[in-house]
């Protein structure tokens, strides 16, 4: 009680005005919280409650009953698995190969301390780095079937794509922050500009960049297992022909392939990982 | 001393090569394995190298020629705009039932403050992994299997996805608390969901808003194609265009779906500045 | 003839920025070994910086071994450039590279670009690589990556590089401010020994008035962009040096 007088001279810690504090500092999340709620009420009933035919799903057995029948897996597919699986595999590793390729000028000319050009080159491979993100992947594999025809390439060229947004930010912001004195010993010694990136620069930034190129490989996997699904080859296009035919245990048996490329990815990506750093 | 060992070492006559034995061997070796692989594979997908590396030169024609100029006035069809509207509401909802469901597995996949290492956290850990695993594609396809055409399919798809990636940021999260409180909590004799409670909860509070916005913006763009697959909204239409080759209507699309994404990742960096302000 | 003769040098980083250099006049001549003093933003780094133009001079003129530094276009400045050896403050190695790359990127200026992508140096820059190694008395570190030596030894490496160039100037930038008081002397010693065995002249910023007086033949006192001394070390009396670093009392 006493020490609560002290601090009573006006001071923030007097009684009213904390209560006050908190009373207002709850109306504020009350009213945040009843906006968020009112608004998911509000997507819930247009996405689910309007345009959802539950009659169609034929309750829950209707729904126990569609489940299970992807538990009856197809061991006879086994076969026909291996060369998409391999084809998947090798799909992910070129386009992220490539990607890194594409990557490399479009970082160079998007970190603003080595950039040659900042009115119109800086600009312009942010721009891309922007698109190349903000476009999915399926959507790239549409644009590239379109482009070039079915098949493994428009797949590569996707996950190419897909890939260089993220790789080229990460490694413009490394570029950003190298350390500018071994920059600085090289043009000392009279090194001209590409012997300055190659010498001042490219050590400073190189594991980080492989270390983005491997996470980025590991999630081209699980891209890489999807292109079939819009004619770009691969294991998605054994999960599109088994789910047309209703071949459900076959579905399931391709999930589970996809499941375990994807596991010996994330392996193969851990330990490459601990060798680069 | 200086002195005397550098006297020691002209003696032996200082040799020097890049080639070193065992270790450059390996590291050639792997250089020349990858790259015989990645020709392989070139090889083996019956790629021809030229036209890959060409396909971009063309890229611009082909856009040009196909997709431009994109009939832009399809956008402000009604039905298009509402499936934009679903989509947003559609990504909002597997956002907030993906985080929602995700901070339980996030927990018990956390090493650190896991409710029970033996059994729970192979359960949140499996969990969150088989959702990442699997991409919103399949998902979406499976559910629509499941539960039929239209946005319940959608949203479950995004659910998961949302699941997936949040859940394994969340659990990162988690792991890299302050053990100081957790300790202080155990120490009081508080079970493990007290704990999560008081000691992990108010540490990892702004972290998890913060993904939780980061979310809601991977979840539209994933949005976006869902429908492709039958999971309704935006993605619907540009099936069916692609389906048509009314390639003008398809550059359309493409061209709205970018603009959407742009502006759901600037809302969504405003949003995520503005709690960390306001933490 | 001197080696480099500076003449009413004036810098200002930007346009209306404050001026760093107001004006400075001296010359190295073949045999110095010239030490410049001075408190801490006085514009010593600025000023050596300004001979190999790492820094831009916005005034003045530089005339360095009979070139005109400041007229000089990109490919011209690099051919001068790599007749100049610098040593650093904070060594600016390659950190991920071993000694052996540091020491031989000193001679990049006279190496192409071909050369330079597969690190494949001639073999007489190995030999002679070698050979400065050993003279620095890092004859047992040559595989070792930059950032697993001691201060001292990096500074050596640092020497190495600089050598490499077969300069004929050096020009050395704090080149013991990282250091402890021991190595300080110890690599100012052996730059000092290899200075006068060369017969190259060098040009030290330092900030360690007892370092300069017993290492350098000349000493040039700097304070807030102005010249405050310049003459031999006998000549630098306390009073001198109490108006040098009269600012930094404060």
């Amino acid at each position: 009680m006493a020490i609560v007088q002290c601090h009573s001279n006006g001071l923030p810690l007097q009684i009213d005005t904390q209560i006050g504090l908190r009373r207002k500092r709850q109306m504020r999340m009350a009213l945040i919280w009843g906006g968020f709620l009112l608004f998911a009420a509000w997507c819930l009933n247009g996405t689910i409650v309007e345009d959802t035919d539950w009659s169609r799903i034929g309750g829950r057995n209707g729904v126990f009953a569609s489940l299970g029948r992807y538990l009856t897996i197809d061991w006879t597919l086994l076969p026909e698995l291996i060369v998409p699986t391999i084809e998947t595999f090798m799909m992910a590793s070129v386009g992220t190969v490539l990607g890194c390729f594409f990557s490399l000028p479009v970082a160079w000319l998007g970190a603003v301390n080595v950039t040659p050009n900042k009115t119109i080159l800086y600009p312009l491979a942010r721009f891309l780095m922007v698109i190349s993100r903000s476009v999915h992947e399926i959507v790239w594999a549409l644009i590239f079937v379109s482009a070039v025809g079915l098949g493994a390439l428009p797949g590569v060229l996707a996950i190419a794509m897909r890939s260089v947004g993220f790789i080229s930010k990460i490694t413009a912001e490394a570029i950003e922050n190298i350390d500018a004195k071994p920059v600085e010993a090289i043009r000392a010694t009279g090194g001209n500009e590409f012997q300055v990136m190659y010498y001042g620069i490219l050590p400073q930034i190189y594991p980080v960049v492989l270390a983005t190129v491997i996470f980025e490989w590991d999630i081209n996997i699980r891209r890489s297992a999807v292109m079939g699904l819009v004619g770009a080859g691969g294991l998605g296009l054994l999960f599109f022909r088994q789910m047309n035919s209703f071949n459900y245990g076959g579905v399931s048996m391709v999930i589970l392939s996809i499941l375990l490329l994807i596991v010996l990815g994330e392996i193969i990506s851990h330990y490459l990982r601990k060798a680069v750093i | 001393m200086n002195g005397q060992t550098t006297a020691a070492i002209v003696k032996q006559k200082l040799t020097w090569s890049r080639y070193k034995f065992p270790e450059s061997l390996w590291s050639f070796g792997t250089i020349l394995a990858v790259l015989v692989f990645l020709a392989y594979s070139l090889h083996f997908l019956k790629i021809d190298v030229l036209m890959m590396l060409g396909a971009l030169g063309k890229l611009g024609g082909v856009v040009a020629a196909r997709f431009y100029p994109p009939e832009l006035t399809y956008v402000t069809d009604p039905g298009y705009l509402a499936s934009i509207l679903d989509t947003l509401q559609m990504s909002f909802l597997g956002g907030i039932l993906g985080v929602f469901l995700a901070i339980p597995l996030a927990w018990f996949s956390a090493w650190n403050v896991s409710p029970h290492r033996a059994i729970f956290f192979p359960i949140g850990r499996l969990g969150v992994i088989s959702c990442r695993a699997i991409h919103e594609t399949i998902w979406t396809i499976l559910f629509v299997s499941v539960l039929g055409f239209g946005m319940l399919a959608g949203v479950s798809a995004l659910t998961m996805f949302c699941i997936g990636f949040a859940g394994k940021l969340f659990s990162d999260e988690i792991e890299a608390v302050d053990m100081g409180p957790v300790e202080a909590m155990r120490a009081a004799g508080a079970n493990s969901f007290q704990v999560f409670i008081y000691a992990v909860v108010p540490q990892v509070r702004v972290a998890f808003t913060g993904i939780a916005i980061y979310t809601w913006d991977v979840a539209f763009r994933a949005a976006t194609v869902v429908g492709f697959f039958g999971g309704g909204g935006m993605g619907w239409y540009l099936k069916r265009n692609v389906q048509q080759l009314e390639n003008l209507r398809v550059g359309a699309i493409i061209l709205s779906i970018i603009a959407m994404v742009l502006v759901a990742e600037f809302i969504s960096g405003w949003l995520r500045s503005a709690v960390n302000r306001a933490k | 003839m001197s080696v480099l003769s500076v003449r009413n040098l004036r810098v200002r980083y930007t346009a209306k920025g404050p001026e760093i250099l107001k004006g400075i006049d001296f010359d190295v001549e073949g045999d110095d070994f010239l030490a410049m003093i001075g408190p801490s933003g006085a514009g010593k780094s600025t000023l050596i910086r300004c001979v190999n133009r790492l820094v831009e001079p916005t005034g003045g003129q530089i005339t360095l071994l009979g070139q005109d530094v400041c007229a000089l276009n990109a490919r011209q400045l690099r051919g001068l450039r790599r007749n100049v050896g610098m040593i650093f403050q904070e060594f600016n190695l390659i950190n991920r590279m071993s000694v052996m790359d540091n020491v031989l990127s000193g001679r990049l200026g006279y190496t192409s670009n071909i050369r330079s992508l597969f690190r494949h140096f001639p073999k007489k820059d190995i030999s002679q690589a070698l050979d400065y190694l050993d003279r620095v008395g890092l004859g047992d570190h040559i595989n070792k990556r930059a950032d697993e030596l001691s201060g001292g030894q990096r500074q050596r490496v640092g020497i190495a590089r600089a050598l490499m160039q077969q300069p004929k100037l050096l020009l050395l930038d704090e080149p013991t401010s990282a250091l402890d008081p021991k190595i300080s002397r110890e690599v100012m010693a052996l730059i000092l020994s290899i200075a006068k065995e060369l017969g190259v002249p060098t040009l030290c910023n330092i900030h360690d008035v007892q370092l300069a007086k017993e290492f350098c033949n000349r000493i040039i006192g700097l304070q807030d962009g102005h010249k405050k001394f310049d003459g031999a070390t006998a000549t630098l009396r306390e009073s001198d040096l109490e108006e040098i670093y009269a600012m930094e009392v404060l």
